[in-house]
Parts: C-alpha cells; structure tokens; sequence
C-alpha cells in the first residue's frame, strides 16, 4: 500500500497537541519500513510496517468521517486484541473521538447497559457472537449507534440489518472520502487540544455498575512520559524500538492499553498479537518479547506450568529440575533481599543455574529475552514473584488505576521490595489519608471524571482536589507503600475489629490448588471463607493420588480434597492473628463465570452477588 | 526470525530447509568432514575413524553406499513420501543400468551399443527409468499396500526375463558385459577430459580412482538429496504425504490422485535408473540376475532401519546396511585374532568362532556354507534380519526416529513434553 503522509508544517498550531495518534504519525514518517504489528494468521505472523500501520489509520480515520463523526462522538469497540482494535483506537483519536473498549467477555445485558451510557455511534464487534449482543438490543434503546462494524464476515453476511458494515467496506469508504477530502483527518488532527477526551475506561464495577473514566490527551502525553521516558518505570533504561511486546490481555483495560498501544506509539516497538489467551505461552514461547506485562493469575498459571510439567518429567529431569528450583529459591532470596539486584553470592550461583537449568526454563517459557516483567492489578504471592526473580526473569510489581492513569507507584530495578507495590513517582502528588489511610493522587494524568456521573466525579476528589483511589496502604520504611485493602472492603467483625480480607484471602491464593477465596465476616463472630479450587492444578493433584472425579464440583467435594484446602486454611492461619483466622469454609461448588455475573470482566469477584448466590452456604457456617 | 526460531514471518522461513544457524554450521562442517575423508591428512589421519576412509577397500564400500542412497532416496520418495510400497526398485535400477550400457557400451558382433558419451547415457538411464515408471503407475491407483508390493514383484520377473530374450543388450547369461566408465568427454573422443576411472593428479593433489569416483557421487548425492528434499516441501511433495496419509480424503481435498502417483513413481524410478546405471558403471561387469528382489528388499529394509520419509533417514540406513557388513567382516576377522592369540579372553573368542578344522564355534572364518558352525557372511543377513524385526517392533521411525527422540529430549529441557 503506497503511503501518503501529508507533512504539516508545524507553523499552523504554536505547540502541536502529542496524541497517541500523533505520535503513530511520526512513527509511519520517520521510520515506515519498521515492524510495528504482528499478527498471527494461518500460522504464520504477518507483519505491519509503520507506513502500512499508518496508512490504515488514516484509512479508518476518514471512515470515521465518511460516517460522521463528529468531535467527542464515542466510537466503541468489542473484540478480542487485534489490529484492527489499534487502528480504530488510533483512528478515533485522530478524528478526536472517544475510544471506548468493551471486554470481549462481556454478557449482552452489560454490551447493552454500555452502549446507551457511553452512547456510541460507532461500534466495532469482532465476530457473529459480538453482533449478536448488539443486535439483541432495541434500536430504540440505543439511537445514536448508526454503525456496527465487524472484522469476521463469518455468519454475519446473512443478517439484513442495515447498521451492519464489512471491516473492508468500512476502509474502503475510507479511501474514497481519502481521495474526495485529502486534508480533512488531517486538518482535524492539527485541531487536537490536550484537555480532548480520548477515551473512557470503564471501571470492572466490583460494587455497582461501570462508570466509564475518561483520559484526556494531557493524561496520556503525561502517563507516557513518566512511564516509559527516563527515570520511568524501568530506570535508566528506556524501552526502544526494537523491543517487543506481546498482547493478550484485554486492550480496553488500562493496564494493556499502556503496556501494548502506548508503548508502541511512543516507543515505536512491535505489538504482536496472541492468537487468543489459550494460547498465549505457546505465543510467548515463539515471539519471546523483550518487555512483559502480566496480571498475577498468569503469573501464577505460568509458574504453575513449571510445577507441573516438571513433577510430570522424567525422572533425570525432573530431580535436576528439582535441585535447580532449590537453586532459584536461593538467588531468588538473595536478589529480593538485594532490592532485585545480584549480590555476589547469586551472581556466582546464577552461573551454574543459568546453563544448567534457568535459561532453558525462561526459554519454555517465552521470557528468555525479557529484560523487564510487571505485574499489577492484583496482589501477587511473593513466592511467585521469588521464583521469577530467581530464574532470572526481572518481575516488578506494579500499581495505580484507571483514575490516575496508571501513574502511582512502582517497584524500580535496584529498589524492589517483595509484599510492597514500590515507590512513588517521583514530583507527583501522592499521599496516605492521615485517618484512614487512603492512598491519594494529584498529578496531570488525573482523570477529567466520570462519563456523565458529575456527583460520583465529585466523590472521588476530596476538597484539596486529590483523587481517593479507594486503596488503604501503608508506608513501609518509609519509601515504599504495602496495599493492604479496597476501603470498602475492610471488615469490622461482630467484636469490632478491623480486618482487610484480601489480605487473607491472598494469602489462601498463593496456594497453587486455591483460584478463588472470599472472606465473609462483616457483623460476624467469626471469619470463614468461599474457597474455589484451581481445577487444573488439583485435578492434577487427584490424577496423582488416583482420586477419581467427574466434574468440578465433584472434585471439589471429594473429601481428601477438603483435607488438602484443609491444609491451605490451616497455613494461612498461621500468619494472622486469631480473630483474622478463618475457623470454617465451605467449597465453591462450581468455576465462577463473568457471565453468570459473580465475576466482573477483569476476573474480580463480586461480593454482592457471591452473598446472593450461594448464601445457603454462608448462612449454614454461622447455623 | 534470527535470536527467535519459532517466530515465523512467510511461509518460505518456515519451510526452509536449514532453518537454524546451528543445522547449516552442522551441515557445513558434515560436508567439510566428507571433502576430507578420502585423504591422508596430517592431522586428520589421526582421528581413527575418519582415517579408515583413507583405505581403498573402504572408499570403495563408501562408494557402493553413496549409489544406494540415491537409489534409497528415491525409494523413499516413493514409499516414505507417497505411500506407495514397491518392491520393483531393482526392476527400475536395472532399466537404467541396461540404459546406460545400450546408450554408452562398446558394440561387438555380439552386443549392441551406441557408444555415447556420460553425459547422455546417465541422464537417459533416469529418463527412461522415469517413463518406464509412469506406464507402472496406473497399477498403483487401482490397487494399494500389500497388493501394490505383490504387483511390483512382477516386474523384477518380468525384468529378468526380459535380460534373458534381449541377451544383445544384457549379455549373455551367467556373464554380463562390460559397462562404459565414469569419464566425461564431450563425444566418442578417445581421450575423456574428466576421467572418473583411473589414478590422476587433481590441482596440487594426486588421486587414484576411488577417490575421484567418491567425489563425482558426493557431489551426485548432494544434487539428488537436495532435490529431494526440496521435492518433499513441494506442492508436489505435499500432494504425495496426502495421498500416503490417505488417498481418498486427499482426493476429496482436491489432491489429483492419479497424477500425485503417477509423478511419484516418475521421479522415484529416475533416482532408481540413474543409481542403477552408476553402480553398473562402477562395478564394471554385472549380469542381469543382479537386479533381483533381494535387491528390491534391501531397500526396503534401508527404509525400515533409517526411517521412513526422510532424507537423513534414507542417508542413515543405507550407510548402516552396507557399511555393516564389512563392520562384521572385520569384527569377526578381529575376534579370530584374538581367539588365536594369548589375550585374557581368548577363552571366550575361542568358543565363538572356528578358526581351523575340528575346532568348535559358532561362526566360522574358513567355512563358505550354510550350516553349523554359521559363516561370517551370514552372520550380517541374520544381523540385519533381526535389525528389521528390532526397528519395526521398537522404532518404527528407524534410525531418523531414534535421533528425533534424542533430539526431543534435549528440546524439552527440562521438561519431558
């Protein structure tokens, strides 16, 4: 595809706005014949230069004005990671729309309750299944929605509706309002101002419905910055071109979208897509990204790999794979102690480690290459963290939110802390609640508020104009800050004490047999607990112990399955207190579904509808 | 993608056929070690096993290898790619010897023969070889497995027959005649200007006739290899592991059934025709009771013990059949010494072999028939007769499975899947 860039000179506005459209620009201009996509497709990763990656965008781009839209109109997007989702984000904010991210997981109660909050007039549905739940809704429910676009024709080519568009038919009116107004995306770019929304995220709504944040182009240009520019998350070193990222998970999450697309544009590294999440180590394992970001359940999935296909293994390998993990343990406790860093007794270790065992595991395991790892979004079990560490893959554990923009706090290479999420950035507005103990942010990636909800906006500022992020922490040493909860989770038991259940139910989840743990206690005597097993792992555990089961409740209900989580409770008792020890527990008898509602689309459980749907079970510990 | 091996960008990286670093530094110095061999050098002939290579009668068993491999390659073009088990190899290795000889042989009273140059005769030999394989090939789409081996029998009877009613081309009976040298020359000149068949001095080096027949069928087998190998990430080639995996469903994936067979029984008779007029021409004088099924069966058994579908495979397993007897040969001659002489174990070689008359064994040196004790030249048919048995029982995939398996081990590091 030829590639027409029109330059502008930068006369026309005193300081150009930086968008993460701008931003591609530059990349298809000054370097076009580099890799900036990677998609897998009949087995094969096709690649996308800059120049073909940009010449997309700006098909798309005028698309979007083919159909109208207009500056500030919301262009939504429900599909699993793909090129198409970064070129119509890139596009949107090039016309100076708003991008608004759909898990590709959501219900189509949840499709429906978000297209008429943010009210799209755009929307991109991956496939038949992702129209459908579009189509379910009343158009009338939704007035402004005049576009469906979607990427596979598969099954869609039948339906008469007339919001329906091809992908391909999409690009090509594109071209042709391109060719009929050369200057109109690009006249609308050089509009751009820094306080333009560009695009909402939506909250996962552990506790009511989402509420779509939304960044401006300010809060982006700054989250960049202080991210990925010097003195950023990684230190001295600064991520280049040519590093690679591989992306997963959900793109409309925060987190990816600073981890994969912003990267990209303000990087110029390569973005390739993973087939899907099943297969994400098989993609790791061929692509073997140089930066990585993951949330702890992969982490721990990945670590758990490691378990079992080693104890799985020959018996050679696996007593070599045994003493090496002993090995890992070692350098591991080493380096954390050292703040991440070799102290000369790993380094030494590391030596005979790394040939012998490490660097084929990091090979395994797609991370060979990978200088730096993040891991954020959730507590991560400091076993796993020490594991990684030892076998040299560098994971740091992140944290901040949608609100600020990702911007918070990190552990730094040199500086890590296990069981903290790091220091501050340094010169933003951070700050601990003197009373409750609320971690508070004020910096320009705070967001500009909450879609159309003024009065929750307000909420979230306190008078002095600082965001409550809704996160209790503490100061450890005085530099790095330890989460100990969500505010409002904190319980007060029947006898009046504060207790952060997610502290314990962490602690439970560390165990590799445990997914999911829920401590009840609010205006109880006691604390007990919802326990979900991680089938894989312990359907493992019972193959081995030649423990017959059919389905996952019935393996969950299997005696010596509940003397196994027995243990677990019984381990993580011992690190509290004893009014914070759990005293009973009952088995979750089935996986939870964020279509069944008791999860939220980032896996969170949902505690009000945890209470509603298995009550019988709590009520029948406190009988 | 270079640093990262699994990650693949076209269709033409992921059917490269070195793919890795490693595989063409590992292939570089196999050819280096190859071009070597043959020769004394100062340090090299240290290296006990290459140095042997050094020896004539060796070279010469080396040679008689390097023409069975092309001929196995073809087999296993054949067999190994297409599914299609024949046992009338040797029917087609003959069709290229007698094409060789009619083509490039000296005319007498007696016999005929044009007199051509190599370079006409060698390629016609596969030529014809090839059309004589598509008039098989329809055969082979009307019947399958057992009854395509069956088939294919019928041919070596048929082709002995023939050499016996065209006895002015094959020669007369028990005899053979003569086939035409390894030498090239541009027509009938008296003087070749490359001779394959006689001592001579190449730039700085001397080499006698062994050595340069060596170098003219590496070079021939590094051609052919290549060839097939490139023939089996073909659309060709792709068509043939359809077919063998199975016939009807590639057909209904629009494989055109008739035409995948037809060019696999072509090519395959090709590498046949052009092995058979080489090994005639090498051998010098054969008749016509050479190209039996025995032969046809060796192949077979090639297959068998190197792995099906492969070319190192293919490579392997001829070089394991026909270097094995003359390892046997040895061994026993060596076990013989030791029987004779004072060694700690003389005791126990004693018992095993028969050196003089009257003296007890199980093998015998001096003995020629069958019986007991059993003859040295005996002992490798048995031996290889037990190496089938082995591999089809224990490692159906032969030699190239069993190398796939170490390989794999090393791969899974540390993991065992």
């Amino acid at each position: 595809m030829a590639l027409v860039v029109e330059e502008r000179s930068s006369t026309d506005a005193p300081a150009p706005t930086v968008t993460v459209a701008s931003l591609a620009r530059d990349w298809g201009i000054s370097d076009p014949n580099r890799i900036a996509m990677r998609e897998k497709d009949f087995g094969i990763w096709q690649e996308y230069s800059w120049a073909r990656t940009w010449g997309l965008v700006m098909d798309a781009a005028h698309g979007l004005l083919a159909l109208g839209i207009d500056v500030g109109d919301r262009v939504s997007i429900q599909a699993e990671n793909r090129p198409e989702w970064v070129i119509l984000d890139l596009a949107a904010v090039a016309v100076r729309g708003i991008t608004v991210g759909f898990y590709p997981t959501n219900p189509a109660a949840e499709v429906k309750y978000l297209l008429t909050d943010c009210g799209a007039t755009v929307h991109l549905a991956e496939d038949q299944e992702q129209v459908d739940r579009v189509l379910e809704i009343d158009p009338a429910a939704v007035p402004n929605l005049g576009r469906i676009i979607y990427c596979e024709p598969r099954g869609v080519h039948s339906y008469s509706d007339d919001r329906l568009m091809d992908w391909d038919d999409f690009l090509a009116a594109g071209r042709q309002h391109r060719a009929e107004n050369p200057d109109a995306v690009v006249d609308r770019m050089a509009e751009a101002r820094p306080d333009d929304v560009m695009t909402l995220v939506y909250t996962s709504g552990t506790t009511g419905p989402p509420k779509g944040a939304m960044l401006t182009n300010a809060n982006t240009e700054f989250s960049i910055t202080r991210i990925m520019g010097e003195d950023g998350l990684r230190g001295k070193r600064v991520p280049t071109a040519d590093d690679l990222v591989v992306t997963y998970l959900p793109l409309c999450h925060v987190a990816e979208r600073i981890f994969s697309t912003w990267h990209m544009v303000s990087c110029g590294l390569c973005l390739n897509f993973a087939e899907s999440i099943d297969t994400v180590t098989v993609n790791l394992r061929e692509v073997q990204p140089t930066l990585f970001f993951a949330v702890p359940r992969i982490w721990e999935k990945l670590h758990a790999t490691v378990m079992i296909k080693g104890s799985d293994s020959s018996p050679f390998k696996r007593l070599w794979l045994r003493s090496g993990l002993k090995l890992a343990g070692v350098i591991g406790r080493e380096k954390v102690a050292n703040g991440g860093l070799h102290t000369p007794k790993s380094r030494l270790l590391n030596l005979v480690g790394y040939p012998l065992v490490f660097r084929a595991l990091q090979e395994r395991l797609g991370l060979r290459r990978c200088w730096h790892a993040g891991s954020g979004a959730a507590p991560i079990a400091p076993e796993v963290l020490e594991f990684f560490t030892g076998i040299g893959v560098p994971v740091y554990e992140l944290y901040g939110m949608t609100e600020n923009s990702a911007v918070a706090t990190g552990n730094f290479p040199g500086r890590m802390r296990l069981g903290t999420v790091g220091e501050p950035y340094p010169d933003i507005g951070f700050r601990l609640d003197e009373e409750t103990g609320e971690i508070q942010t004020k910096h320009p990636g705070v967001f500009a508020g909450y879609w159309n909800r003024p009065e929750q906006t307000a909420e979230t500022f306190t008078e002095d104009g600082w965001l409550m992020t809704g996160d209790v922490g503490e100061w450890v040493d005085g530099t790095h800050i330890r989460i100990i909860d969500r505010i409002k989770h904190i319980i007060i038991t029947a006898g009046g004490k504060n207790i952060s259940p997610s502290e314990i139910e962490n602690s439970l989840k560390t165990s590799l047999y445990v997914k999911e743990a829920m401590v009840i206690g609010d205006r109880r005597k006691f604390l007990s607990a919802l326990i979900g097993i991680e089938l894989d792992t312990v359907g493992d555990w019972a193959l081995r112990k030649n423990i017959p089961y059919t389905t996952y409740r019935d393996l969950s209900e299997k005696p010596e399955v509940l003397e196994l989580i027995q243990g677990v409770v019984n381990e993580a008792n011992e690190k509290f207190a004893r009014v914070e020890s759990i005293r009973e527990f009952r088995m979750i008898p089935k996986e939870l579904d964020h279509e069944d509602g008791e999860l939220t689309a980032t896996q969170k459980i949902k505690r009000s509808a945890m209470e509603e749907a298995f009550g019988g079970l709590i009520e029948e510990m406190y009988a | 993608m270079r640093g990262r091996p699994g990650l693949y960008t076209s269709y033409e990286a992921e059917a490269a056929l070195l793919p890795t670093r490693t595989r063409k530094v590992a292939l570089g110095l196999l050819i280096l070690v190859l071009v070597l061999m043959p020769f004394s050098l100062p340090v090299i002939d240290q290296i006990p096993f290459v140095r042997f290579l050094g020896d004539a009668p060796w070279l010469r068993v080396v040679n008689r290898a390097l023409i069975f491999c092309i001929a196995a390659l073809g087999l296993n073009l054949l067999a190994g790619l297409a599914g299609q088990v024949s046992l009338g190899h040797a029917f087609f290795m003959g069709v290229g010897a007698y094409t060789a000889v009619l083509m490039g042989g000296v005319s007498t009273p007696h016999l005929w023969g044009w007199g051509l140059p190599m370079w006409l005769w060698l390629p016609a030999s596969g030529v014809v070889a090839a059309g004589v394989g598509i008039l098989v090939a329809p055969a082979a789409v009307r019947v399958r497995g057992l009854y395509l081996a069956i088939t294919t029998i019928g041919l070596v009877f048929i082709g002995l027959h023939l050499s016996r009613v065209f006895e002015e081309i094959a020669g007369p009976g028990a005899l053979g005649r003569k086939w035409p040298k390894l030498q090239l020359r541009l027509w009938k000149e008296e003087e070749p200007f490359l001779d394959f068949s006689g001592n001579g001095h190449w730039f700085w080096f001397d080499v006698n006739r062994t050595q340069k027949t060596y170098y003219f069928l590496l070079a021939l087998l590094v051609l052919f290899a290549l060839a097939a190998a490139n023939l089996a990430r073909s659309r060709t080639g792709r068509s043939w592991a359809a077919i063998r995996d199975r016939d009807v469903a590639a057909e209904i994936m629009g494989v055109a059934e008739f035409r995948a067979k037809t060019t696999a029984f072509a090519i395959s008779s090709f590498y046949a025709g052009v092995a058979g007029a080489l090994l005639a021409s090498m051998v010098g004088q054969m008749n016509p009771e050479a190209w039996n099924l025995l032969l046809s069966v060796e192949f077979v058994a090639i297959l068998l013990i190197g792995g099906m579908g492969r070319v190192s495979g293919a490579i392997m397993g001829t070089f394991f059949v026909v270097l094995s007897p003359r390892f046997v040969e040895q061994f026993i001659g060596w076990t013989a010494d030791q029987a004779e002489g004072d060694g700690l174990f003389s005791g126990f070689w004693d018992l095993l072999v028969v050196v003089g008359s009257g003296d007890f064994g199980l093998i015998s040196v001096t003995q020629q028939a069958l019986g007991f004790p059993l003859p040295a030249s005996a002992l490798d048919e048995i031996i290889y007769g037990v190496l089938i048995i082995v591999f089809l029982l224990f490692e159906p995939l032969g030699l190239f499975g069993i190398w796939v398996k170490v390989r794999n081990y090393w791969k899974g590091w540390p993991f065992s899947y």
